[in-house]
């Protein structure tokens, strides 16, 4: 008998200690290089179609010197539209990471490893914060070509940034998890992401609403994310912008608790 | 007793035009239109009331012209917006799917003749986008207060703006091999024409080099045709819209027609 078979021993497990380093980074350089691999559809076309909506409001209202919220309407605008893309985009990271793997059967690549549900939603959440804030550079840097951009606050901003492509990480999956098709997923998109992330404020004051309507925006976590972004760059909010700074992590860590507890029993993942 | 004699049926016999291979083409792309209705219907519907929500809240009304307010000028440019999009998508999805997924032998096995298929892929396009422009303007029409001028404008444009869209769209679906391409395509051709047409906003403003690049743009072309048989005004003359959609219609319909008689990057 070849020797090797009486003398080797056969290789014993790799050890983890408490967090399995190595599997987490490995999942996350995944998530991540999947958007990267198509970046033309993942990383340009938000920052094509964020312009074009610079160019239609600039061209539509930009004139007559035109104001909101006491500045340039096109300064009040361009963070709107960096927050809108980054949630649209954190959104479709994650939530199409995992209905595709559900779809073609390969979420038990990422099921049968030793990886813990806080490792998968940290790991899946990366790649979808990740994904959110590339875009909104991009598309900052992107504006800033055509509009003189001010940073009030970098620490406020990056604040917003971070939390708005972590809570529609968390959305992403959540929704990736619960839908069976990709029709489940495109209603979600059309009719609920889409919707709010255009009309919790990016366009506008919420001043110019109707009073009831100014009550209803403040229950609404987007409407924090926008307006606090915007106070970051412009040094003007809507609403209190302490209140966002509470509210924002608290519906995090909510929908954290949600995504991982539905990792952590299988929810339509196993069977 | 005779042994069964096995008896081979006829092949169906049809004249010049194979009629009933065009229309079982249109009914399977129309059935997958309604299939999906809740993406290809109902979501330019959402979509157009949100652009409806957002210019009236971001602008707070006013007027676009004198007499003209400016939702009423909106209106039918959100409609020929989705209407264009929905043509588009129609005419290119069904045969990038088709291919991807080898369906397209049995489109090319078949008796049918490349107009045919032309056709069978051009005309539930058409037909579909026309639909989403229906209810997009019924749901337009809740919110807004829409004058008619002219009825025959509406139609005759929405039609050409549809076919042309959908001609483009088979053309894109033809050349692309993968989803890579197609969005490519929607992302720098489809959504800048589509949201640089004017639709949104009156175009009279603009700097004399600004407009020109405007007018050059087939949709825009189709919106203010469309626009015109609302509010009775075009920016542009109506003589010049429906030649340069018909124009540009018959060029890529000879363009669609000779890709699929070639079997460009249909056939092996």
């Amino acid at each position: 008998m070849d020797p090797i078979f009486v003398q080797g021993r056969a290789p014993g497990p790799r050890l983890i200690g408490a967090v399995n380093w190595r599997g987490l980074w490995t999942l996350y350089l995944k998530e991540v290089r999947r958007f990267l691999n198509v970046f033309t559809q993942t990383l340009m076309a938000p920052v094509i179609t964020t312009l074009l909506f610079l160019a239609i409001f600039a061209l539509a209202l930009g004139g007559a010197g035109r104001q909101a919220a006491g500045v340039p309407y096109i300064e009040f605008l361009a963070p709107g539209l960096i927050m809108m893309t980054m949630m649209q985009n954190s959104f479709a990271n994650t939530s199409s990471s995992i209905l595709i793997a559900k779809v073609q059967g390969n979420i038990v690549d990422i099921l049968m490893p030793p990886l813990s549900a806080s490792e998968l939603t940290l790991g899946i959440a990366g790649g979808g914060v990740t994904r959110g804030l590339m875009v909104g550079l991009a598309a900052g840097l992107a504006m800033w070509i055509f509009v003189p951009l001010r940073v009030h606050d970098p620490a406020v901003l990056l604040f917003h940034a971070v939390n708005a492509s972590l809570m529609l990480s968390l959305l992403g999956m959540i929704g990736g998890i619960w839908a069976e098709k990709f029709d489940h997923i495109a209603a979600v998109t059309n009719f609920v992401i889409t919707p709010f992330s255009f009309l919790s404020g990016t366009f506008y004051s919420i001043e110019r609403l109707p009073e009831t309507w100014q009550v209803v925006a403040h229950l609404n976590p987007f409407f924090y994310l926008i307006d606090g972004i915007r106070y970051g760059f412009i040094g003007r909010a809507d609403g209190v912008i302490a209140l966002g700074l509470v509210v924002v992590p608290a519906v995090n860590a909510l929908l954290w608790l949600i995504a991982h507890r539905m990792f952590a029993t299988g929810y339509r993942l196993k069977p | 007793m005779p042994p069964p004699v096995a008896t081979t049926p006829i092949p169906r016999q049809f004249g010049p035009v194979n009629w009933r291979g065009v229309y079982t083409l249109y009914k399977r792309e129309t059935v997958r239109f309604y299939r999906y209705a809740g993406e290809t219907l109902a979501g330019p519907a959402v979509s157009a009331l949100m652009f409806l929500a957002i210019f009236h809240f971001a602008l707070g009304g006013g007027e676009a012209r004198p007499g003209i307010s400016l939702a009423a000028f909106i209106g039918p440019g959100i409609v020929m917006f989705m209407m264009a999009h929905g043509a588009f998508e129609g005419g290119s999805i069904p045969i990038i799917f088709h291919k991807m997924e080898g369906m397209i032998t049995d489109v090319i096995s078949a008796p049918l003749t490349p107009l045919e298929i032309l056709a069978g892929y051009v005309l539930p396009a058409t037909t579909s986008a026309m639909t989403v422009g229906a209810v997009v303007l019924a749901l337009v029409a809740v919110f807004v207060d829409l004058p008619v001028h002219s009825l025959t404008a509406i139609v005759g444009f929405a039609f050409a703006a549809s076919l042309l869209m959908a001609l483009l769209g088979l053309v894109v679906g033809i050349w692309a091999e993968r989803w890579d391409g197609y969005s490519a395509v929607e992302t720098f051709l489809i959504a800048p024409l589509g949201f640089l047409s004017g639709a949104f906003f009156p175009v009279d403003n603009l700097p004399e080099a600004v407009r020109w690049a405007f007018h050059v743009n087939p949709i825009f072309q189709a919106v203010e045709g469309f626009r015109y048989g609302f509010i009775g005004q075009a920016q542009t003359s109506l003589v010049l819209a429906a030649s340069v959609l018909s124009g540009m219609s018959l060029l890529l319909g000879l363009v669609a027609w000779r890709m699929l008689a070639v079997g460009y990057r249909i056939k092996p």
